[in-house]
């Protein structure tokens, strides 16, 4: 009862907020509500039992991705009005990619009705535990059976890290950098002086 | 629904803490308004409501262009907490996967380590 109460809060303001996202004018507000989203959905992933999956919504999703997309939105100098304009000219063209991946949902949720793949069983419960919790069960299935998949995301974000760098990372010539060698090196007896100068004399730096 | 697997009583404390985390946020938020409003300090002006930026007027949007460096600061942040996530998953089932998970994650962080020292060789971790 309090779980099916739970499920539609959460799955209401999952679809509620991905809407805001879309309506809204302001793209920062944009990704304000697409962390709302996030943290309904781990709520979801807590009521089907996939606990680990929704602690790293939280902790990956909402920590790390959106502060990215905030950077990112940050980032882009755009001209809303400029923006908006070209809404009836790209319409044909979202809704052929919003055509595209309705049909790829339509396959892949036919595809895992028909049993092919061995995730779980066709009529939604989970497939049998291997370990005792969740988190036990996920890293007894990744790092045996699906071990290929966990290496190739590892060059996966490898390739991520060494392609950001390539592209946003640049020498700058005019700044003066810390040396933290010559730091470390610096001696007390080499940097200060004692001097006793005369009354009405200078010191000569 | 009935499937479920988790015991949701487990997440009881969880929501006790949101419970109270909301309650006092709200406090600070309303206390302070409404005791403005009962003592009669409640008395807002155009100055006062206006935005205050250390002493001079604001200015501008507050909608600047990033450099482009704290975006390269995020994606190795992302990069590596992701590797954190899955170190969690492989630590607790490693008495089920054996030595293949443990050389499988080795393979892995082996991996991001190249990438970590491509990243310190390249100088992406300094700040100028």
């Amino acid at each position: 009862m309090i779980q099916t109460l739970a499920f539609y809060i959460f799955a209401s303001l999952v679809i509620a907020s991905a809407v805001m996202v879309i309506m809204s004018r302001n793209p920062v507000h944009s990704v304000l509500w697409l962390i709302v989203a996030f943290f309904n959905a781990a709520g979801l992933m807590v009521l089907v039992g996939a606990e680990f999956i929704a602690m790293l919504l939280v902790i990956v999703y909402v920590g790390a991705v959106a502060v990215l997309f905030l950077f990112v939105v940050m980032m882009l100098d755009i001209d809303f009005a400029e923006l908006r304009a070209g809404f009836v000219k790209n319409f044909p063209l979202g809704l052929a990619i919003a055509l595209v991946l309705l049909a790829e949902m339509v396959m892949g949720l036919g595809a895992y009705k028909a049993g092919g793949m061995q995730l779980g069983t066709p009529d939604g419960t989970a497939a049998a535990a291997v370990g005792a919790s969740n988190i036990k069960a996920i890293g007894a299935l990744l790092y045996s059976k699906y071990l290929f998949l966990f290496e190739s995301a590892g060059i996966i974000l490898l390739v991520a890290m060494i392609g950001a760098i390539v592209l946003t990372h640049r020498q700058r010539g005019d700044t003066r950098g810390q040396v933290i060698s010559r730091q470390v090196a610096r001696r007390p007896e080499e940097a200060t002086v004692n001097t006793q100068p005369e009354v009405g004399k200078g010191v000569q730096l | 629904m009935e499937s479920l697997v988790v015991d949701l009583s487990q997440y009881l404390p969880i929501l006790i803490f949101l419970v109270i985390a909301l309650a006092l946020s709200a406090a600070f938020v309303f206390l302070p308004m409404g005791v403005a409003r009962l003592t009669g300090t409640h008395k807002p002006d155009a100055e006062k409501l206006s935005e205050y930026e250390c002493g001079f007027p604001a200015f501008e949007d507050p909608r600047s262009q990033f450099d482009v460096r704290f975006y390269l600061v995020a994606i190795l942040f992302i990069v590596f907490d992701l590797e954190a996530a899955f170190l969690f998953p492989w630590a607790v089932s490693l008495d089920m996967t054996g030595w293949p998970g443990w050389i499988t994650m080795m393979v892995f962080l082996f991996e991001l380590a190249i990438g970590l020292a491509y990243a310190w060789k390249k100088g992406a971790l300094e700040w100028e």
